[in-house]
């Protein structure tokens, strides 16, 4: 038997406090280590845990045509993805019992609701992984749905996407943005105005995460784009795609364009163009036809420029619309090796006045006409109205069209004289347009307008200022000029298919043949265009058709209903009333 | 030093002090109830500030989840908002306008009319929309987008198919065509 001995308590004691007195004092250094020596470290290692960066993104502006209908916009698609490695049976309370729904039900029922074949689902969600993308850009409704089924397995990635609304209408002038961040058009040019800048949150969250209170929040804040509003009448840009659309189609053209201006403020009321690409699925068209032609294409436009060398000689003084031309079928250039130039069709030699060579089209009698003035103040004049320089709206790609230099000129007669009649030259469609803007608008070429402008706030848009623009021609030869087209459309052979009844118009034709870069040889099939002015007693609009290859119309009679039919349109949406002045009566024979 | 002379000889002043230190005493025992008190006042205090602390964080913590939960709910709002709004972009795009107005037989009228209150006249020649070339042609221009489209129009296209007779066309005016009458606002049939 053993005895505790009872020692020195006071000893023991002591042992005690001692003992204890290292513990605390291990505790203690371990204290100092975490809460001071490391502590920066560990605070930031459990920040990096909790804290979530996440990006707030910057919506893109819209769109607009000149009434505030949208045009392009911006919204949210979802991105349907799913962790293959947890996928499984899902609880269901049907009728307050709880149900497992197995995984080929659920496949089924996420299929039907993403348009796809239970099958592709399934070949998706089987695997190991931990991410599978079902499918790319599901539209809103499809990701409210697929939320409802609660399926733990599924997550969703909210995208924003930009979309338009209407479709192809002004698609060519829109542009689009491709998912790779490729950009046309408007989307294009003004992209600076229209991106926004993308905010950051940064914040800590708790397991189930839910922000913690306290938890330090830095916001940079998100900065939404602002919004563009164009000079475009979504409506007449929809009518005039249609009937252009019609056209190409029975024409069997490459393309068509038909542009629409304000005479009094150069504003474009509406662009369009066929083929029309349709920004929201950009690849259904080929690369080609979806360029905004009106501004990019440009192409010899024949006839229409006949009104220009005119026009020439009327400011120059040498010529008025009385003028008597002598204009046989065909003629040598002067000192050109024998280069012959003929009418479109077969004619004993002609006394027409120069009212009668436009409304015939008659190149012979053009190029008696335009040979009164003398070459440079012609090529001047070709300046003055906007030839060979782009335009100021200065749209993405846009062409310059070609005028030659004076060298060229000087060494070449033909260029000298066929430019009479718009070849050797060209034109894009916005030229063309402006150059009869000029002629209804007293002789002052205005800048095109197509954008008002960049604003956050839509109410705050205003019209954009018109800037002050070129007197090509004086107030009376543009006058003259006009009663000259308006002769055109009144006894022209192909001229009088564009005459609206009650309103007097007048309008040029053009068939153009199109040089093949091959042969330089000029051969059909044509560019035929039909550019008009109405009312010719206080011109308020232009419209310039042109269908570019036109194979089943050889003339430009295939593009002269077009035109009326815009023009009506055109009329008829401004509140235009009939007109109730005579019609002017310029002899076309002498 | 010298102040220590001063001072050692005076004993009767020292027992006089210690006296005076018995009687400091009772008057310090008196002095420690308030500083007991304000201990009292300033651990109760603490304790209230604690529990309020503890209460506001509560409710804070309860915000949040409120915040949350309405955060949620404005996330469900905006979505519901961009399903709606694609909706009647749809419904509005000229290309369901334009089936729609096809559907329905629409004609637009070439042969605009104005009339102009102030100088009492009629501008153009009223002419009803009869003509073929008016008819609103069926959509040409793509719009991949346009996933809604008006319903409950075949009834209409029907009934104009079917029954000529109630075409625009075929129908006569009970008063007459409406004739320009020399450019003077017509009067009213009705008195």
């Amino acid at each position: 038997m053993t005895y505790l001995t009872p020692g020195d308590p006071a000893k023991r004691l002591r042992w005690v406090i001692l003992a204890i007195l290292a513990l605390v004092a291990i505790f203690a250094i371990r204290l100092i280590d975490l809460q001071i020596i490391q502590a920066d470290a560990i605070n930031a290692k459990s920040y990096e845990k909790r804290a979530v960066t996440r990006t707030i993104p910057a919506l893109r502006g819209q769109i607009l045509d000149v009434n505030g209908e949208v045009l392009a916009k911006t919204v949210f698609r979802y991105d349907i993805n799913a962790a293959p490695s947890k996928v499984g049976p899902i609880n269901r309370k049907i009728s307050g019992q709880t149900v497992s729904v197995p995984v080929e039900q659920v496949a089924a029922e996420i299929a039907a609701i993403l348009e796809m074949t239970p099958e592709e689902v399934v070949q998706k969600i089987t695997g190991t992984g931990e991410y599978s993308q079902i499918k790319k850009r599901a539209d809103a409704s499809a990701y409210r749905k697929l939320v409802s089924l609660d399926v733990p397995w599924l997550y969703f990635d909210p995208v924003a996407e930009r979309i338009y609304p209407n479709g192809a209408v002004a698609g060519n002038i829109l542009g689009f943005i491709t998912q790779s961040g490729l950009m046309e058009g408007i989307e294009q040019q003004y992209d600076k105005c229209l991106a926004g800048v993308d905010g950051e949150e940064t914040f800590e969250r708790g397991v189930d995460g839910i922000k913690i209170p306290s938890s330090v929040i830095t916001t940079k804040k998100s900065a939404p784009g602002k919004n563009v509003r164009l000079t475009i009448d979504a409506d007449l840009q929809y009518f005039a795609q249609q009937i252009m659309a019609s056209t190409v189609s029975y024409l069997r053209a490459d393309w068509g364009t038909a542009t629409i201006i304000e005479v009094e403020t150069g504003r474009i009321l509406a662009a369009a163009e066929a083929p029309s690409v349709d920004p929201n699925d950009p690849g259904k068209l080929d690369a080609d036809d979806r360029r905004a032609r009106i501004f990019q294409a440009a192409f010899e436009p024949g006839s229409t420029l006949k009104t220009i060398t005119a026009a020439t000689v009327i400011e120059t003084g040498l010529g008025t619309p009385n003028m008597k031309v002598t204009a046989p079928y065909g003629m040598i250039i002067p000192k050109s090796d024998g280069y012959k130039v003929t009418d479109s069709h077969y004619h004993p030699t002609e006394q027409l006045t120069m009212t009668g060579v436009l409304a015939e089209s008659s190149n012979t009698g053009i190029m008696n006409v335009g040979k009164v003035v003398d070459w440079k103040t012609r090529y001047s004049f070709l300046e003055k109205f906007g030839l060979g320089k782009r335009t100021a709206i200065n749209f993405p790609g846009e062409g310059s069209g070609l005028l030659n230099s004076t060298d060229e000129w000087s060494r070449d007669g033909v260029k000298r004289y066929v430019s009479m009649f718009g070849q050797g030259v060209s034109v894009t469609p916005i030229q063309s347009a402006m150059m009869y803007q000029a002629i209804g608008n007293n002789g002052v070429r205005l800048n095109p307008i197509l954008v008002d402008g960049c604003e956050a706030d839509v109410e705050n848009f205003k019209n954009s200022e018109i800037k002050p623009g070129v007197q090509v021609i004086s107030e009376s030869s543009a006058a003259q000029t006009l009663s000259m087209l308006e002769r055109v459309v009144e006894s022209g052979a192909i001229g009088k298919y564009g005459a609206i009844p009650g309103y007097r118009v007048g309008a040029k034709t053009g068939t153009a043949q199109i040089r093949d870069e091959n042969t330089g040889k000029y051969a059909g099939p044509y560019a035929i265009s039909y550019f008009g002015v109405a009312p010719i007693e206080d011109p308020k609009y232009v419209v310039a058709v042109t269908a570019f290859k036109s194979r089943t119309v050889g003339s430009s009679l295939g593009v002269a209903g077009p035109f009326k039919k815009i023009m009506q349109q055109v009329l008829r949406t401004y509140r235009v009333p009939p007109s109730n002045s005579k019609t002017s009566d310029l002899p076309l024979n002498w | 030093m010298s102040s220590i002379r001063l001072t050692s000889p005076s004993r009767p002043a020292q027992r006089m002090a210690r006296a005076q230190l018995r009687s400091v005493s009772v008057a310090d025992r008196r002095s420690a109830k308030p500083s007991m008190q304000i201990m009292v006042l300033i651990s109760i205090s603490a304790l209230a500030i604690a529990f309020a602390n503890l209460v506001l964080h509560i409710l804070t913590s309860t915000a949040v989840y409120e915040l949350a939960d309405l955060q949620q709910q404005k996330k469900e709002l905006t979505t519901t908002t961009q399903i709606i709004a694609e909706e009647v972009d749809s419904l509005a795009s000229q290309q369901n306008l334009s089936n729609s107005a096809q559907k329905l037989g629409m004609i637009a009228n070439a042969n605009p009319v104005f009339l102009s209150i102030e100088e009492q006249k009629v501008y153009g020649k009223p002419t009803a929309a009869l003509n073929t070339e008016g008819r609103v042609a069926r959509n040409l221009i793509a719009n991949s987008v346009m996933t809604e489209v008006s319903t409950g129009l075949n009834a209409s296209v029907a009934s104009t198919d079917v029954a000529p007779a109630t075409n625009v066309a075929n129908q006569k005016s009970p008063v007459g065509q409406v004739i320009s009458n020399g450019g003077v606002i017509p009067a009213s049939p009705t008195h």
